[in-house]
């Protein structure tokens, strides 16, 4: 895992090391074991490492055996060994045991037809010099970032917004539109970001540079065939491919450990895991001080399950509001909820015990209909065939116990579902939450409000459907809505893989292996979700490896406390010189009047309700990413190149220390 | 128009625009505007919006009156208030 950063001149005339080594100074962060760069005539890269597979000879930039295939990348190709023999067997000579090694044959033996080879997690570019072309793929379902600029011709890429930045060459404007989709989804749509003139490389898609023109062209497609019966051997196969998709995750030179919520998932994986590992495992948990966010009896409890030696790390009423400058800075986009900074906490507590690579297990939810809001649609679809039924609203009740303060709000909480929109919108699984999302935009200023004139992120979305989403069914087409606009923005970006990397911690991602997606989508949605039980038939399997207790465990819903942490008592003072009324206008976003009033409420312990809260949260990290990226000039501290461990020119290495 | 019904429904009017409307200065909440329609309280709302009436107006609310008809808009929530007060005949 590591970073990676790079520039290509339309008119050539050899690259300058200096604005790589700025650009891979900015994200160190994600390769402490080690740099290189590579200068050409027309493309320049650098590559920060950590060292996981290959630790004496995996330094990259790489080449191939005549030097006219450049590589720098980031990730895991998990299935780089068989990948090695079929190459090998075609005639392709390795120096090195790298999977690094692996995409440069690869890309020669078979162009962008490898990516549909690699079972991986990875974000790599690949310079061809015999004809000047720049080849940068993204994996399936957007686990690893790449993000790329263009100017005048001149292409640039890098793993993070800030190197970019900090190659001096482009811009930071703000992109208003980007921004009301991070107030409506949670996060920007790729390829928009925060900034206008940076654009993330979308998943399951490869971009061709050539003579200054970039083509793009996705090579995987979500797909969800609608079975309607579960098949005979389906416990088994999900068996084999839950074990096989743990073994290609253990692969490593370096000891893998594990992350442990306490729920199912990474129960799961956690014992898997201990199964597979020649070591006693490592698994680690926060923990919050706040009793209703507490789950360490659960995690205590799988940790004592698996045998693992687990570390937990408490967060006080103060972590999140003291770690927050530090979170929107490695996220790089404004955050609606502070979920990734108990993350950020955590991948330090994991570096601290020595490990750098964690099993995790995201993507359960997405994969096997998890989440409440898969419960939520099929309630809502329910109520809405009998509109004036009493009874069926009711179920709602049973769906958010913890949202209804002891039954106090009545039916008014059961009308915002039943009002959110018809069954017929193709977002109908989504609305209830982007119209609680938008009530952020409430507080926008009237300038910020006019630069969205005839901006309408939902229409942008509607209109980007494939035609295939329109056959499928409900629950369906919410879990591609959740995959598309949730699971890689958001968590696998800002509580993913922004908050391990910024302390050189890869995360890798069972439920992320592509075969397994594709069992999951090719299932009847009632071996997912039967009633109101989530994650059926992976509960149903579980009972072979876990104690039942653990595999029947209801969902939790991840929450963090936030209001509380930024006005208690010990508040940093950076949170009130972020919100004064000269800060808010400076930056042009937010009504200071309106702010004021949200500070108001929060000072004074009213501001307890959701939409509030997020309020404080968009307003604050927006505040701050303002501050960082686009008020802030960018950084122009350097790597030293003579220090590197590979310097290579024109794919020819002369220092190699 | 009953006098107490008016006054009700100004000081909930005057709550709401405090609490729940500081950023909408501009909104105009009509008498009969249905509150969670027009996104001026949440369920999270409705539970402090309870629990000012009941402080402010000396009453008690059973969880069954906590419903859209009682406490929908300004004009149902002042009748509700005036009801339980036993300020009007019903």
């Amino acid at each position: 895992m590591c970073g990676i950063a790079g520039i290509a001149r339309r008119l050539g005339g050899g690259i300058a090391v200096e604005p790589l080594a700025r650009m891979a100074a900015a994200i160190r962060h994600r390769g402490p074991d080690g740099y290189g760069f590579y200068t050409g005539s027309h493309v320049g890269f650098a590559h920060v490492r950590l060292s996981i597979v290959d630790l004496a000879g995996g330094a990259q930039p790489l080449t191939n055996e005549d030097g006219q295939v450049v590589v720098t990348y980031n990730g895991e190709v998990y299935n780089h060994p068989e990948l090695r023999r079929e190459l090998e067997s075609r005639g392709h000579v390795f120096r090195t045991r790298s999977d690094t090694e692996v995409l440069v044959h690869a890309y020669e033996e078979w162009g962008a037809d490898m990516l549909r080879r690699l079972n991986g997690q990875f974000a790599f570019a690949i310079y061809d010099a015999t004809n000047q072309t720049l080849f940068i793929a993204r994996d399936r379902f957007g686990v690893r970032p790449l993000f790329y600029a263009q100017r005048g011709g001149d292409f640039y890429f890098a793993s993070e917004l800030k190197a970019l930045l900090a190659s001096g060459e482009v811009s930071a404007a703000i992109d208003p539109a980007a921004l009301d989709e991070v107030f409506t989804f949670w996060a920007a749509r790729p390829p928009r970001t925060g900034l206008k003139d940076v654009q993330a490389l979308e998943p399951g898609t490869y971009g061709v540079w050539r003579n200054g023109r970039l083509r793009l062209q996705r090579y995987y497609e979500l797909d969800f065939p609608e079975a309607t019966e579960e098949p005979r051997d389906a416990i088994e196969r999900l068996d084999e491919l839950m074990r096989t998709g743990i073994d290609l995750r253990m692969r490593a030179d370096v000891p893998v450990g594990a992350y442990l919520s306490g729920g199912l998932d990474s129960s799961i994986t956690a014992t898997l895991a201990a199964a597979a590992s020649p070591h006693q495992l490592r698994s680690f948990s926060i923990t919050f001080e706040d009793p209703r966010f507490d789950e360490s009896e659960f995690q205590r409890g799988v940790a004592q399950n698996v045998g693992s030696a687990h570390a937990v790390a408490s967060m006080g009423h103060n972590a999140i509001a003291e770690s927050f400058p530090d979170v929107v800075w490695h996220a790089e986009t404004p955050l609606i909820r502070t979920a990734a900074a108990p993350m950020f906490h955590l991948a330090r507590l994991t570096k601290s015990h020595g490990i750098k690579v964690v099993l995790t297990g995201e993507g359960a939810d997405e994969l096997f209909l998890g989440y409440d809001l898969f419960k939520e649609v099929a309630v809502r679809r329910f109520c809405l065939r009998r509109p004036d039924s009493l009874s069926r609203p009711r179920l709602f009740d049973r769906l958010y116990p913890y949202l209804t303060e002891g039954g106090r709000a009545g039916d008014f909480w059961r009308r915002f579902f039943l009002d959110a929109g018809p069954p017929s919108d193709p977002l109908f699984s989504h609305l209830p939450r982007f119209h609680l999302t938008s009530w952020i935009k409430e507080f926008y200023s009237p300038q910020f409000s006019a630069s969205l004139t005839g901006v309408d992120v939902l229409s942008e979305v509607r209109q980007s459907l494939p035609t295939r989403f329109f056959g499928w069914s409900p629950l369906n087409q919410a879990a591609f809505l959740e995959m598309t606009l949730l699971l890689s923005p958001y968590l696998l970006s800002s509580q993913g893989d922004r908050m391990a990397m910024a302390h050189g911690i890869e995360g890798r991602f069972p439920f992320l292996d592509h075969r397994l997606f594709e069992f999951s989508a090719a299932l009847p949605t009632g071996s997912r979700l039967r009633g109101l039980k989530e994650k059926e038939i992976l509960r149903r399997w579980a009972r072979r490896i876990l104690p039942t207790k653990v595999a029947a465990r209801a969902k939790q819903p991840y929450r963090a406390p936030d209001v509380p942490s930024f006005f208690g008592t010990n508040a940093p003072d950076y949170i009130a010189d972020a919100l004064s009324a000269d800060a808010i206008r400076k930056t042009g976003i937010w009504s200071s009047a309106a702010v004021d009033g949200l500070v108001r409420r929060c000072r004074s312990g009213r501001a307890t309700g959701f939409r509030e809260n997020q309020a404080l949260v968009a307003v604050l990290s927006t505040q701050l990413w303002h501050q960082q990226f686009v008020e802030r000039s960018p950084s122009s501290r350097m790597l030293d190149v003579a220090a590197a461990d590979v310097v290579l020119q024109d794919a020819v290495p002369v220092a190699v220390s | 128009m009953h006098t107490h019904e008016t006054q009700v429904r100004e000081r909930v009017r005057r709550y709401l625009e405090e609490n729940f409307l500081y950023m909408r200065p501009n909104f105009v909440l009509g008498d009969e505007d249905r509150l969670l329609e027009r996104g001026v309280v949440d369920s999270m709302g409705v539970a402090e919006m309870v629990t000012f009436i009941e402080d402010e107006f000396g009453i008690k609310t059973s969880d069954e009156e906590i419903s859209e008809a009682n406490l929908g808009s300004l004009r149902s929530i002042a009748r509700f208030v005036c009801e339980k007060r036993g300020m009007i005949a019903a």
